[in-house]
């Protein structure tokens, strides 16, 4: 388990908002949101940390520009969760304070005179620069040894690491690549002798062949380089030995073949061209191009022996590993490529440096990444979904057993706001869809259970309710899937969704690191923090609107329209206020 | 509003070819170019007259991904009417008709009307299914047929309009039990039942008096 920081990236972002705080209107929050969106990657680490035996490291930087003005915005840090082909999971943690309190920190900070657990707290500051350096050694070691987060590494460990987690994204991205060459290919193949073929197909695969740009972005410029990540033996980073379980050496092992050269090549003003590349550690792809079943072996293999590991961690140990399947993945690849176009616009605000993207840069990604179609589109979106595009491709290849499912971009788009690398961005979505993934199974296990937690959440909260609905048959609350399945990104606006999703991680991450019963229970009074806090928000919404269900609906048809069009009508600090008092009612009974 | 009929409509087709702007068009009149894609299913409701008959149709707009299927299947049974969409822009949306029929046949009520509609037809410059096509796909499967374009509305209406007409048609002919909700089909407050609620005559204009 591998956690990396990152940082300069996100200060950067944070900095040049600050100077274009003055003419992009964010409501008047810039600022809280800034920490909010700081606060969201920290979390987002620290949720996907991993179960039994993963050990995690943590990075931390601090940020000597930060904290403008002494608002309290302090220590810069970012985090970036990375796992290797499968488990591993990530962490990233703060101080011996810890992100939670940070983050409570956060959510205190926002909440301005509602009365309500969250603002009867005593407001703090997130910490100052200073403050956050102070709790590192000069090689980049928490002081304490990590010892309360079960993390240990130097700042050279953490950028090692990061250099790895850069290469394997970009290797992912040459697969994607390659494989969408193919199907384009056979696809114009099949449909010359078609009908009317598809006009599109044709000039796309030469813009495949000369594309470049997108690769410059994210991946390593050394074709030794590539050939030895996708096919070298296990060679387990030295730095983290002791830290990691066997099973994660392994598994991450098998990516390091190191040789770190260039650690700073994630530029994407950079000239390369990938193309020269591609000849020789795509070979074995190439090869055996008659039989679809084993084109992609080598990811395949990855996938499975990872998958073979994951099995030891709680969150796998039910699903066999399902064999790469060439023909969904070319399904993937043309559903994401109409998901993305179809992304909202709403990030734009928060990310001035993404939204002035200019026309041509946007435009030789859009056709780095095969997307088409797209004149509707201003440059800055073309640029955003071609971001999308590659790192929802990536991920399907990386995770074949959900692929890619309508939902995914919604939980990214706030990510690749805030990161502007893709590799960064890609690992903090995979630390994410740790959880988030069993929404987007097909056995629907994921997404049923808890459907069922929220019905008895209900059903125990409010009988009159519940009797209703299953009058109505909604008992199995389907009404709320879309909640369920994005984490409410339909019902809350962008900034509002990131408050939502960080004091969710938080609550996860105060799990896993064990601060249960002592911090958490003093910060939150008394109620212990929840794997589920999100259903419990959920509840909380729909028992917001008993009284015109109860009184004015008869149809689950009804009740659904209600949920679906509650966009923009939700106080986010509301709905945590009752989900933490459902918490504190039923969290034992449920 | 009173009406005389309810009818559930269910709008199913690959994803991306414009089944959420088809609704949209119908009942709010306007295109959304961009349109978040839909997850799960949503929901849209207009008021018809058909045969000078207020008609209330309640439309399941559902997420084209199979991954949703299982979820939407759910919504097949209750549905008196389906839209079938494809894009006539992108021929693989018309090659998976044939499943998406399948899939509609094995959970929809056997009477359910079906619309099959080929979508964007103001792109026809990059067509890549023939009218012709389409309409031979609709023939063999005894499908209603239209070529629409929810951008400048052309047929949307008449896409609605015509399945409801012919709903109404077979609950004259008295193929539907309406008074089996999982027929899809509601018989509005408004409107006396006749005794096998199937059939239609006098009462015709008696359209909504009390909701």
């Amino acid at each position: 388990m591998v956690v990396l920081p990152i940082l300069t990236k996100t200060t950067t972002w944070w900095k040049k908002k600050k100077k274009q705080q003055n003419t992009t209107s964010f409501g008047g929050c810039g600022e809280g949101l800034t920490v909010i969106s700081r606060c969201f990657f920290l979390l987002m680490l620290f949720l996907s940390t991993g179960g039994d035996g993963n050990k995690s490291i943590l990075l931390v930087e601090a940020n000597s520009h930060g904290g403008g003005g002494g608002g309290g915005v302090g220590g810069g840090f970012g985090g970036w969760a990375s796992s290797a082909s499968s488990n591993v999971g990530i962490a990233i943690i703060v101080t011996a304070m810890a992100g939670i309190a940070l983050a409570a920190t956060v959510v205190y900070s926002r909440r301005g005179s509602l009365k309500s657990p969250w603002s009867r707290k005593r407001r703090k500051h997130a910490l100052l620069p200073k403050q956050w350096k102070r709790f590192f050694t000069p090689d980049g070691r928490l002081s304490d040894g990590g010892a309360n987060y079960d993390m240990n590494s130097t700042q050279e460990e953490r950028d090692l690491v990061k250099e790895q987690k850069r290469r394997e994204y970009g290797s992912l991205r040459k697969q994607c690549k390659q494989i969408l060459k193919r199907s384009e290919k056979s696809l114009k193949f099949k449909e010359t002798s078609g009908i009317s073929s598809n006009e599109g197909s044709g000039d796309f695969s030469q813009v495949l062949d000369s594309s470049c740009l997108e690769d410059m972005a994210s991946a390593s410029r050394s074709p030794s380089i590539f050939g030895r990540t996708l096919t070298e033996d296990p060679d387990p980073p030295i730095w983290d030995q002791a830290l990691q379980s066997p099973s994660l050496l392994e598994e991450d092992g098998d990516k390091s073949g190191l040789t770190c050269e260039d650690a700073s090549a994630g530029d994407t003003e950079s000239s390369d061209s990938d193309s020269s590349e591609e000849p020789e550690d795509m070979q074995p792809l190439l090869a055996t191009k008659g039989s679809e079943e084993n084109y992609l072996d080598e990811p395949a293999k990855q996938n499975s022996s990872s998958t073979d590991l994951e099995n030891k961690s709680p969150s796998n140990t039910e699903n066999k590993p399902k064999p790469f399947n060439a023909e969904d993945f070319a399904k993937w690849q043309r559903i994401i490529r109409l998901d993305a176009l179809r992304t909202n616009d709403e990030w734009i605000a928060y990310s001035p440096t993404q939204s002035a993207v200019s026309e041509i840069k946007a435009h030789q990604l859009a056709d780095s990444v095969g997307l088409k179609e797209y004149d509707h589109l201003e440059p800055c979106r073309v640029f955003h979904a071609a971001r999308m595009v590659a790192i929802l491709e990536a991920y399907a290849l990386h995770d074949p057993e959900i692929g890619y499912c309508q939902g995914m971009s919604d939980l990214l788009d706030p990510i690749i706001t805030v990161f502007e690398e893709d590799h960064q961005a890609f690992w903090c979505f995979v630390g994410f869809m740790k959880k988030a993934r069993h929404n987007f199974r097909l056995d629907e296990v994921g997404i049923q259970r808890q459907l069922k937690i929220v019905s008895k959440i209900i059903q125990r909260k409010d009988i009159h309710l519940y009797r209703h609905l299953e009058k109505l048959q909604a008992e199995d609350c389907f009404f709320v899937y879309r909640m369920v399945i994005v984490l409410f990104r339909r019902e809350l606006s962008f900034e509002q969704t990131l408050c939502l999703w960080e004091v969710i991680w938080a609550d996860q991450a105060a799990i896993r690191a064990g601060t249960a019963k002592s911090t958490w229970g003093r910060i939150r009074l008394r109620a212990p923090p929840n794997e589920d806090l999100l259903l419990y928000a959920i509840s909380a919404c729909v028992l917001q609107k008993r009284k015109l269900i109860i009184e004015k609906y008869s149809s689950m048809d009804e009740i659904m329209r209600e949920c679906n069009s509650m966009a923009g009508r939700l106080d986010v600090w509301k709905l945590l206020d009752d989900a933490h008092d459902l918490v504190v009612t039923l969290h034992d009974k449920i | 509003m009173s009406y005389d009929y309810l009818f559930k409509y269910i709008i199913i087709g690959d994803t991306g070819v414009g089944k959420s702007c088809l609704l949209l068009q119908f009942t709010d009149k306007r295109f959304q170019p961009v349109h978040d894609l839909t997850i799960g299913v949503e929901f849209g409701a207009r008021m018809v007259t058909i045969d000078s008959r207020p008609i209330k149709l309640q439309i399941w707009d559902t997420a084209g991904q199979e991954s949703f299927r299982s979820i939407t299947r759910s919504y097949y049974r209750g549905a008196a009417g389906a839209l079938l969409v494809y894009d006539i822009t992108r021929r693989e949306t018309f090659n998976h008709l044939a499943s998406w029929l399948e899939d509609a046949r094995q959970h929809a009520n056997p009477n359910m009307s079906i619309m099959l509609i080929g979508n964007k037809s103001d792109l026809a410059h990059r067509r890549a299914v023939s009218k012709e096509e389409g309409e031979q796909f609709a023939k063999e499967n005894g499908l209603l047929f239209l070529e629409a374009s929810a951008r400048t509305a052309q047929n949307v209406e008449e896409a609605f309009i015509k399945t409801a007409a012919k709903i109404l048609q077979n609950i004259q002919e008295g193929v539907f039990d309406v008074s089996n909700e999982s027929s899809g089909i509601k018989v509005g407050y408004g409107r006396p039942q006749g005794p096998s609620g199937a059939r239609d005559g006098a009462v015709a204009q008696r359209g909504g008096c009390c909701g």
